[in-house]
Order: structure tokens, then C-alpha cells, then sequence
């Protein structure tokens, strides 16, 4: 059976499959973000503070994904909660740094303009700051998205859902029938999500940016 | 990901961030994190009283001998993805290649997306099992990203530099060796510990298919259902790609040719 046969025959399982990876990566990223974001958001303003947070993020980041799947199965067994933990801390990293880099890089006159026309604290970050560091952010966000793409895979290792589950019974088959097949459908379908993710964050960084600053 | 000018920021995973936090803490941060996770390691493991089945992967012979392996695959393989990445990067950023940089890029760019673990598990079964396979998928996952490291560590030099030694009658040779090279050199050392670490990690897959590691620990534990055994393995390997990258971090420190501010 060569590869388009197999494809064919396994559509729905694959497109199921797809779909897995694709929404488990989509709802860790929102999770990712919004948890990187109020980190960001409180530990900004102080440099002490966002170094200690990007350094505890970067040290999450350092380690293996293979490891960090191991230590957390003990805690939360097999399945979607370690793969959903090991991929929210992964994406962390490069949210975090980027939003603390974007939101201190914003020019201090422009805050002292918004304060001084009688915006709030809370005003002045969401109308001025957070517009204007999304670019910045975004960025992260794209970089996080590419990289848990590729985690993800290993998810299927931990009983998680996803594409993985191609690679790792291409692996079980080893040597048999399809094994290549399921292997290369899986490694295939994943870098072609991956192109699409990020297609679509052109997209939405297009969509999303402040008039004012897009270029 | 490209690299447009607002997003450099998120280009060098590791160096922007670490170059940041005091040297102090820094120097001690890392040893003392990795004692510690050792520490609590070894009381927990005490604490589960391993059965025969776990303490004959627990054994100090073992894991060094795992330990060992997981850094052959690693420096085999980081010796050949830098050797490829570091000379090609170079002539690839020479002026009359200057047409494949967008290439290049680009397929860095896709290869990002592409599991490790599905390189290693398609190389096995269109191969054979085995170190030498492992070495082979663990070059292939890292030669990109070394790559482009390089390439970008050569772009980002200030043109005017470059012009004034051609304009004080260096040859580009001279030019290469004396002012692009120790000016990239930051920027190609960041990229040499993001590789070690990154070839760290992917060596800890590579034991699926039989090329031994610390990462055959883990898959252990897993299959035994030892966790003391998979906590082990896990720590082990979160350990040396720490300390890999705190080494690394050193020499970004110290290798950095004087007269480039940090």
C-alpha cells in the first residue's frame, strides 16, 4: 500500500487526528498566553521581578520535552493533562519574554502623555501599552505555536491525543506493513499544520495590529 | 519563523533573555538547582523503596553508563551539525550566494515544525534501528537552526564595519577572519548552546529506537510502571541539559572577543 492509499483509506482517523493536534495546540497557546500575559503584566515594571520570571521560564524551557513528560506523570497520570501541562509550560517562555521585552520597550513619553490626559493605570495599559507591545507579543505567540507543534507529537508517547499517535504506531509496526506509511503521515500532516499555524498568524497579526503603528 | 526587524526579539531562544539576570546568580543559580533536583531525587527514591526490578536500573554502574551514552549521541552529533552549519553559513552569507539566503531561511522555517520525533521514528523504519540512525536524525533535526544562527550572526553585522576593512586594504578574506567572524562570534556561540541543548533533548527520544541514552530510563519507567525509575531517568536528563547549557553559557561569557559590549 503506498502513502496516498493509506491516506486514503485512514481519511476520517487522520482528519480526527489533525484536528486533535490541531485544537490542543490552539487551546495551549490561549492558555499559554493568557497566563504569560498576567505574568508579563505584573512582573514588567520591575526588572528584578521579570528576570525572575523569565528566568523560571527559561529554565522550564531548558528541559527536554521528553523529561518534562516523564516528571509529570507521576503527578497526573497518562493522557490529555500531562500532555496539556507540558505543552502550556513550553509555550511559556517565549510569551512571557516578548511581552516583558514589548512592554518596556514602549516609549515612556507616550505613557506619561496617556497619564497626563487623565487615563488610569489600567487605561494606560490597555489603550496604550498592551496596542502597542501586540506586535511583540504576537511574535511569541507565533514562536510558541511553532515550537509545541512538535511537542505535541510526543503527547501520543503519554497516552495524549494528537497526531503523535501516527508516528508512534509507525514505530510499534516497526519493520511491518505501513509502518513507513503512518510514520510519514503523521510527521507530514504535522509540518504541514505547522505552515498553516503560521500562515494564519501572519494573518492575524495583520488583523489584530493598531492602525497607528502597522506598517 | 522569519526574521523581520521587530521580531528579532524572539529569534535567539536563549541568549537574549540569560544574558540579562547577575552574574552571580547566574554562576550559582544553575549548580545549586541541579544539586537540589538531585537531591530530592535520590530521597524520593529512597522513600519508594525500589523493588529488584527498579534497582537494577538504578544502579550508579547503569546510569553512568546511560549517562555516557546519551553523551556520545549528543557530541557526535553536535560535532557534525556544527562542522555542516558553521561552514556553510558562512559561504552561504558570501555575496555570490547571497539568492539562497531566502531559501535557506525558508526551509529552516518548515523544519521547525517538524517533530524530532518523527525524524527519528521515519529514519528508523526506512533504516534500521540504532546509534548510528539516532546520530544521523539528531544532525538532521539541529543542522537548520544551527544554520540560520550562523547566517543571521553574519547579517546583523553593521555593513559600514565590513567596508571599512575593505577601505583600510583588507582582502575579503581578511575581512572574513578579522572583523565578520569575532563580530558574529555572540551570535554563533548563542546558536552552539541552543544546539547542545536542543541535541539533548532529542537524544533522550533516540532511545525508542534502541540507541541507549538516559531516555531509555524514562521509556523504562514508563513500561515497567516503576515511577521512581521514570523520575529518575527524567531528572537525569533535565539535569544534563541544564548543566550543558549553564557550561555553554560560560563560555558565551568568556569567549566573547573583547571589545564586544555584552
Amino acid at each position: 500500500m503506498n502513502l496516498w492509499e493509506y491516506v486514503r483509506n485512514r481519511q476520517e482517523l487522520l482528519w480526527f487526528e489533525t484536528y486533535q493536534h490541531a485544537s490542543m495546540v490552539v487551546q495551549c497557546l490561549l492558555l499559554a498566553t493568557a497566563i504569560g500575559l498576567i505574568i508579563a503584566v505584573i512582573t514588567y515594571r520591575s526588572k528584578t521581578a521579570s528576570a525572575v520570571a523569565t528566568g523560571i521560564a527559561s529554565v522550564l524551557f531548558t528541559i527536554p520535552s521528553f523529561a518534562l513528560f516523564g516528571l509529570l506523570i507521576p503527578a497526573f497520570g497518562l493522557g490529555t493533562t500531562p500532555s496539556v501541562i507540558a505543552l502550556v509550560l513550553y509555550a511559556l517562555l517565549p510569551i512571557v519574554r516578548n511581552s516583558v521585552v514589548g512592554m518596556s520597550n514602549v516609549d515612556p513619553a507616550l505613557v506619561d502623555a496617556a497619564r497626563g490626559m487623565g487615563m488610569s493605570r489600567l487605561r494606560v495599559l490597555f489603550k496604550v501599552e498592551l496596542p502597542l507591545a501586540w506586535p511583540v507579543i504576537l511574535t511569541g505567540i507565533r514562536v510558541s505555536a511553532q515550537l509545541i507543534m512538535g511537542v505535541a507529537a510526543i503527547a501520543a508517547y503519554v497516552s495524549g491525543p494528537g497526531l503523535g499517535d501516527q508516528i508512534f504506531s509507525g514505530l510499534a509496526r516497526l519493520g511491518g506493513a505501513n509502518a513507513v506509511n503512518s510514520a510519514l503521515a503523521g510527521t507530514v500532516l504535522i509540518i504541514l499544520l505547522a505552515l498553516v499555524f503560521d500562515a494564519c498568524f501572519v494573518l492575524i497579526g495583520r488583523l489584530t495590529t493598531s492602525r497607528g503603528i502597522r506598517g | 519563523m522569519t526574521v523581520a526587524p521587530d521580531t528579532e526579539v524572539a529569534a535567539q531562544p536563549s541568549a537574549a533573555v540569560k544574558a540579562k539576570p547577575r552574574r552571580t546568580w547566574y554562576l550559582i543559580g544553575t549548580p545549586l538547582l541541579i544539586v537540589c533536583a538531585l537531591v530530592a531525587d535520590w530521597l524520593y527514591v529512597r522513600s519508594t523503596h525500589p523493588d529488584a526490578n527498579a534497582r537494577t536500573t538504578l544502579q550508579t554502574s547503569y546510569m553512568l553508563s546511560k549517562l555516557l551514552e546519551h553523551l556520545e549521541l549528543t557530541v557526535v552529533a553536535g560535532v557534525f551539525v556544527l562542522l555542516i552549519a558553521i561552514p556553510l553559513g558562512i559561504l552561504l552569507s558570501r555575496k555570490g550566494m547571497r539568492l539562497a539566503t531566502p531559501v535557506v531561511l525558508a526551509l529552516a522555517n518548515i523544519g521547525q515544525g517538524a517533530p524530532a520525533i518523527g525524524i527519528i521514528v521515519l529514519l528508523a523504519v526506512l533504516w534500521k534501528t540504532g546509534f548510528e540512525v539516532a546520530v544521523v536524525a539528531l544532525i538532521i533535526y539541529a543542522v537548520l537552526p544551527s544554520l540560520r544562527n550562523t547566517m543571521v550572526g553574519l547579517q546583523q553585522i553593521d555593513p559600514s564595519l565590513k567596508e571599512a576593512g575593505r577601505g583600510i586594504g583588507m582582502s575579503a578574506a581578511a575581512v572574513l577572519f578579522k572583523v565578520e567572524l569575532p563580530l558574529a562570534v555572540p551570535v554563533i556561540l548563542a546558536g552552539v548552546r541552543t544546539t547542545l541543548v536542543l541535541l539533548i533533548g532529542v537524544a533522550a527520544l533516540s532511545s525508542l529506537i534502541g540507541a541507549g541514552g538516559l531516555g531509555e530510563m524514562i521509556s523504562t519507567g514508563v513500561q515497567l510502571q516503576r515511577y521512581n525509575v521514570l523520575v529518575t531517568g527524567s531528572v537525569l536528563v533535565a539535569c544534563l541539559a541544564l548543566f550543558v547549557d549553564w557550561l555553554a553559557g560560560l563560555a558565551e561569557r568568556y569567549l566573547r572577543p573583547k571589545g564586544i559590549k555584552a
